[in-house]
């Protein structure tokens, strides 16, 4: 027991931080089992544990998740490529940018879900009308940070690249994008949130698998255990791709 | 040189024939050089340049002409703010003049390249790249190889005593540092005319010592023209061939002082009565041309009150 005093600052701070999950669960069961809350509205952690160890087991749990993952793969891969592009395209041609800036700046306040019921109507209820969804939730985002992270590009640098002898066509590789990585990192997570908003509403609004519409699908059995268990596992694939991408962000731009 | 690169031209006929065994023997690092005769002759010519939009010019630069020879080594002094930095951006070629003509071997300079190599007063090292990469990135963009522009690079970063940061990027060096890895990075590419805008000025004394008779060196080895910028005379009459005195904005060369001080010159010629006698008149000029910039501001901001 001795071991577990902590002797240094850093020392209290980790050991609050190992805790603090543990201790979230245990002032839930508390709550839960107090009587001040109503305990099939509000179920203890260890019926949600239950739920989803039925999900798993009896239910569906790893082709939900493996749907849900595979529309925000799918949908954000597209909208961020195509928000990367068109976002260097505008940095750089002036023209292009006068053309198509004005329109996005129109589309980009839309907030995606509202986009639902007309691409349910375009695209049905299949896979295609969720990637389009997602994509189009995420492209804005980046092609925002893109076209501001290119023009940003220090432009002491890029002198310094010119008086190097760097061809015009090799700027966009050497100096242009490494500089705007930053800024592009930037919008490229938030908008990975973004697509999980998104993919909620497409999910609700119709499927025939994914965890958010599991949770509809509990609710409307009244499975109040499984709806939470579906929050925790929806919490737990944001946390955990969100953590993936500051990792692989980080080893990226090592050098800031 | 390190011994550890072979010189190879990269000219079809080698002037310098290095023993075709030799090279097999040590590979380990190959790397050309333009051994091109001497170049990098400057003619500036009634240049004015004005910043602003109508109505708010500013006149930076007032017909100014001078002539640079080939392999000359020239300092510019004058007060902050006189255009110094904005002459070496038209010999660059990153802005246009607006009237008159920077011409480079005799064709005017329209745009920037590698043939002018430049040290900003700011840093600017690719904050991306390695210290090494930085080094490397003028011969890559030359078309050398990744591996011989990295041999290029190691050797040039070891003459100025960095070897040991090749891997580290630059944030982790200091200012001082960062200003020796452009110095590096510039003088790699062999340009036939280099910029130095102040380049020393973030070096502790004996760093810049150092670096100065570094400089002078190298110099000496490629005989590149050399445009220098600094505000403190005596690293100006160290190194130069000749000195320009500029006057307050607006920027006119007042003063073309030659440096006949004999070569090599080592760093107690600052005691020498020549180096003394022209130190002197700088000084004298400076001063008067600072006084007389008071003199104008006092003047302007009275008729101004008035
Ligand atoms: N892009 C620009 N637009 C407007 N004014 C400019 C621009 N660049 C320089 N100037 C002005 O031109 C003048 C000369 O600037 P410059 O940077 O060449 O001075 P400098 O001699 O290098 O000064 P310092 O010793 O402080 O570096 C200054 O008054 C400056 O304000
Ligand atoms: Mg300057």
């Amino acid at each position: 027991m001795v071991a577990f005093v902590p002797t240094t600052r850093a020392g209290l701070y980790r050991s609050l931080r190992i805790i603090s999950i543990p201790l979230f669960f245990a002032i839930w069961e508390l709550v839960s089992h107090s009587g001040i809350v109503n305990e099939f509205l509000f179920p203890p952690p260890s019926v949600v544990a239950e739920a989803l160890f039925e999900w798993a087991v009896h239910g569906h749990l790893l082709l939900d998740v493996g749907m849900s993952i595979s529309r925000v793969v799918v949908g954000y891969i597209l909208g961020a490529t195509l928000g990367v592009a068109i976002g260097i395209a505008t940095a750089r041609y002036p023209a292009l940018s006068s053309l198509l800036t004005p329109i996005f700046q129109v589309l980009r306040p839309i907030p995606p879900i509202a986009l639902v019921p007309i691409v349910i109507l375009w695209l049905g209820l299949n896979e295609s009308g969720k990637y389009f969804l997602i994509l189009w939730a995420v492209f804005f985002t980046v092609w925002i940070a893109t076209h501001f992270g290119v023009q940003r590009v220090d432009p002491l640098l890029i002198r310094a690249a010119q008086a190097l002898g760097t061809p015009e066509h090799r700027m966009l590789r050497e100096m242009l994008l490494p500089g705007a990585l930053p800024y592009v990192f930037v919008g490229l997570r938030t908008s990975l949130s973004v697509a999980f908003y998104t993919l909620v509403a497409a999910e609700l609004a119709g499927a025939f698998a994914g965890v958010a519409y599991r949770i509809d699908i509990a609710h409307e059995n009244l499975r109040i255990g499984l709806m939470m268990a579906g929050l925790v596992v929806l919490g737990l694939i944001s946390a955990g791709l969100d953590l993936a991408f500051e990792g692989w962000a980080r080893h990226v731009m090592r050098w800031r | 040189m390190g011994a550890a690169c072979d010189a190879v031209a990269l000219m079809p006929a080698p002037p310098v024939t290095v023993p075709r065994a030799t090279l097999a023997a040590d590979a380990s690092c190959r790397v050309g050089y333009d051994l091109a005769p001497a170049r990098g002759a400057i003619e500036i010519n009634n240049l004015s340049i004005i910043f602003g939009q109508p109505g708010k010019e500013f006149l930076a630069i007032d017909r100014v002409s001078f002539a640079i020879k080939p392999g000359e080594f020239i300092c510019i002094v004058g007060p902050s703010g006189c255009g110094k930095s904005t002459i070496l951006n038209m010999v660059a070629g990153f802005e246009r003049p607006t009237e008159g003509s920077v011409t480079l071997d005799g064709v005017a300079i329209t745009k920037p390249g590698a043939d002018r190599g430049m040290v900003f007063q700011q840093p600017s090292l690719f904050p991306w790249k390695t210290v090494r990469a930085n080094v490397a990135y003028g011969p890559r963009m030359a078309g050398l190889l990744d591996r011989d522009a990295y041999c290029l690079a190691d050797q040039y970063l070891e003459m100025v005593g960095l070897a040991q940061f090749a891997g580290n990027y630059p944030k982790t060096l200091s200012g001082g540092m960062q200003q020796r890895v452009a110095i590096a990075r510039a003088l790699v590419n062999r340009p036939s005319v280099l910029l130095m805008d102040e380049p020393f000025g973030a070096l502790d004394a004996q760093t810049r010592a150092m670096m100065q008779e570094t400089l002078l060196r190298i110099w000496a080895d490629n005989k590149t023209t050399v445009i220098f910028v600094t505000h403190d005379i005596d690293e100006a009459i160290f190194p130069g061939d000749r000195i320009l005195v500029m006057s307050a904005s607006p920027g006119r060369v007042v003063l073309d002082i030659p440096v006949t001080l004999r070569r090599p010159r080592s760093t107690d010629i600052s005691l020498d009565r020549l180096f003394l006698s022209i130190k002197k008149r700088c000084l004298e000029i400076i001063r008067r041309e600072i006084l007389s910039a008071f003199e104008r501001q006092a003047q302007a901001s009275e008729s101004n009150h008035s």
